[in-house]
């Protein structure tokens, strides 16, 4: 099955999404068995010479556009993929590559699936597995319309280093100007407040709707800090505005891998639950003994949040004077 | 300038107790019985709606606000409350069978609703639904309308007749962009969105509206190229030990003895 990954240079993180299809090419599609290339999209004359490695296939096509927009990117990709015969490609786990998948296979006749587990080819037609009614369930698919367009979800995979090639074909493409009606103007770019890749400290401390207001959230990330843990929180607690969206944990957010995670005033959704369900150890705090997140935890404590939280800050002041 | 929102009602799922999650013949879990909730992406889409109302009207701008859903009978008490909180149209398209796996055809509803039956300025729909999570609805609807789309927005603003400022999420933070109409625009996890509830006045005075029921008669079908083939529950189970102690403080210093203090002094951690 012919495939091509589709990778966008603008994003910050292109690294991270080259290392995620790089583990998932190599764990459904087998290892250098299809014939695969990647299409890696770029702005800047000065990128141009980190693309190479980033490239996870033998062969790759550096695509050279004004603007990082979806827009742009798919008539781009209408241009040099008129008339090829690719069967397969594969969008990063990112915002714009869900995005991508959908609606170049919409404009190629194929069919797509997005936030996908695992993928496996068979005759004439793609499997694809995701998460489904509110992450409870997997769902199997059949794809039967070339072609196939797959976003993996979001830290499905773990990241696999990309091995450095001598003998790297490509081919480059100057697309610059192509679109000069676009619909969106005066883009201003915000940042993110936390650009720390979250998921990858040791020790988590996650608050949840429990923590019942701004103040008690603030309070839990200065212990988290002190105790020398990253901390992270429930969607809700993201929508109350309680913290930012950057610190949100789950499917929608980041996936984490920590040693130990400290799961307070949480139900352990399972939305919430994957985001934490790679840590090595899970200590729920919930002051509900059938909350779901006590079978799903490894030690739990049935208790108000705040009081072991106290409780727990006296025994570490004298180790800990920071605190 | 005319907005629909499009939103569906799901079943909250999290009231499922653990031998509620069976697979039956249809390839669904049963969930009839618990209550039927607004999707998380949908309340947040028609409470930004809303603001962009009130927003519009401090500025002169004439704005009306349309709501759409492709579900059964069920979804009558949102539709409800949408109209008490004066929803200028709000329509029910009844489809003939369950449409969960199948944002293909939403799409194609909602864009036949579009062209022949009630033209829009803008779409505005959550990005994903609770039960169905396909996340592809708003991105087909406006292939097949041919408009652009904004996806993950936080923030809806008028700017003018012609433009909104959305601010949306993008892979290193946010974008603000001021948006030519017409488009269709996703919304991703936006804080502050809970819908708002209408006055008792309100839902007296407009909430007894009827509402609009079209069937499928008016509507053709796309076929689905993504087939659903199987559904396997997932389970989270771990040891679940719990702490045991007389007071909070004791089962405090029984968390830092077994679990914390081999974490804080650098001890490597095994599962
Ligand atoms: C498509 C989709 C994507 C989603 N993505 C995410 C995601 O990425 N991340 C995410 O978090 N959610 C996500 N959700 C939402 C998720 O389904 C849940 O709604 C959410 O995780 C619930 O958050 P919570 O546990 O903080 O709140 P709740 O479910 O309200 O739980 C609060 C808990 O706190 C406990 N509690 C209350 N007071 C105390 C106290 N004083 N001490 C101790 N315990 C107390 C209660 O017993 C309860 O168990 C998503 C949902 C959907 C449909």
């Amino acid at each position: 099955m012919k495939f091509k990954c589709i990778l966008n240079g603008w994003a910050p993180n292109v690294k991270a999404q080259a290392e995620e299809l790089n583990s998932f090419m190599n764990s459904f599609l087998g290892n250098g068995a299809n014939p695969a290339s990647t299409i890696l999209f770029y702005a800047n004359h000065e990128d141009r010479h980190s693309l190479p490695g980033l490239v996870p296939t033998e062969c790759a096509e550096f695509v050279r556009i004004d603007r990082c927009q979806p827009e742009t990117i798919l008539e781009a990709l209408q241009r040099i993929e008129d008339k090829e015969d690719t069967s397969l490609y594969l969008f990063p786990a990112g915002f714009a590559g869900a995005e991508l998948a959908v609606r170049w296979a919409f404009r190629q006749k194929g069919s797509s699936l997005v936030q996908v587990e695992q993928v496996a080819p068979r005759e004439g037609c793609l499997i694809a597995k995701k998460k489904a009614y509110a992450d409870h369930v997997l769902a199997a698919f059949r794809l039967t319309r070339q072609p196939f367009c797959i976003s993996p979800a979001n830290g499905s995979v773990d990241r696999l280093p990309i091995a450095a090639r001598d003998n790297l074909q490509i081919i480059e493409h100057d697309l610059t100007g192509l679109r000069e009606d676009a619909f969106a103007r005066d883009s201003q770019r915000i940042p993110a407040e936390q650009a720390k890749d979250l998921g990858a400290g040791k020790f988590l401390v996650v608050g949840g709707r429990g923590l019942g207001s701004k103040e008690h959230v603030k309070q839990l990330k200065d212990v988290a800090a002190a105790m020398g843990a990253e901390f992270g929180i429930s969607r809700p607690v993201a929508l109350n505005a309680w913290g930012p969206m950057q610190w949100l944990i789950g499917v929608s957010g980041t996936i984490a891998r920590p040693d130990v995670c400290i799961a307070a005033g949480v139900s352990g959704a399972a939305a919430f639950y994957a985001g934490i369900e790679k840590s090595k150890i899970i200590i729920a705090i919930n002051s509900d003994p059938q909350a779901r997140i006590i079978k799903a935890a490894d030690v739990a404590i049935i208790d108000d949040y705040k009081t072991v939280m106290d409780e727990l800050l006296k025994i570490l002041k004298p180790i800990k004077p920071a605190i | 300038m005319k907005i629909l929102v499009c939103f569906k009602a799901a079943p909250n799922v999290e009231m499922l107790l653990e031998e509620d999650w069976v697979i039956n013949n249809e390839l669904q879990v049963d969930t009839s019985f618990v209550r039927n909730d607004l999707g998380s992406y949908e309340e947040s889409a028609l409470e930004m709606a809303l603001k962009l109302s009130d927003a519009s009207d401090d500025l002169g701008i004439p704005l009306e606000l349309n709501a759409l859903t492709v579900d059964g009978s069920g979804a009558t008490p949102i539709l409800k409350t949408l109209s008490a909180l004066r929803f200028a149209t709000v329509v029910r398209i009844q489809p003939r069978n369950n449409l969960l796996f199948q944002p293909t055809a939403v799409a194609s509803i909602i864009s036949q609703y579009i062209r022949q039956h009630a033209l829009q300025d803008v779409v505005l729909l959550g990005r994903q639904s609770d039960i169905g999570e396909n996340a592809k609805t708003p991105l087909l609807a406006a292939e097949m309308l041919g408009w652009p789309c904004i996806t993950r927005a936080t923030r809806i603003e008028p700017a003018d007749k012609k433009h909104l400022i959305v601010t949306h999420q993008v892979d290193d933070g946010y974008a603000r962009e001021k948006v030519r109409m017409p488009c269709v625009i996703s919304v991703g996890d936006a804080p502050c969105t809970y819908l708002r509830k209408p006055t008792l006045r309100d839902r007296l005075d407009y909430g007894k509206k009827d509402i609009e029921v079209l069937t499928m008669e008016d509507f053709q079908l796309p076929a689905e190229t993504e087939m659903l083939t199987g559904l396997e529950i997932l389970h989270h189970e771990r040891a679940g030990v719990v702490i045991e102690g007389k007071s909070p403080a004791e089962k405090a210093k029984v968390l830092y003895e077994e679990h914390l203090k081999p974490v804080l002094s650098g001890k490597e951690v095994k599962r």
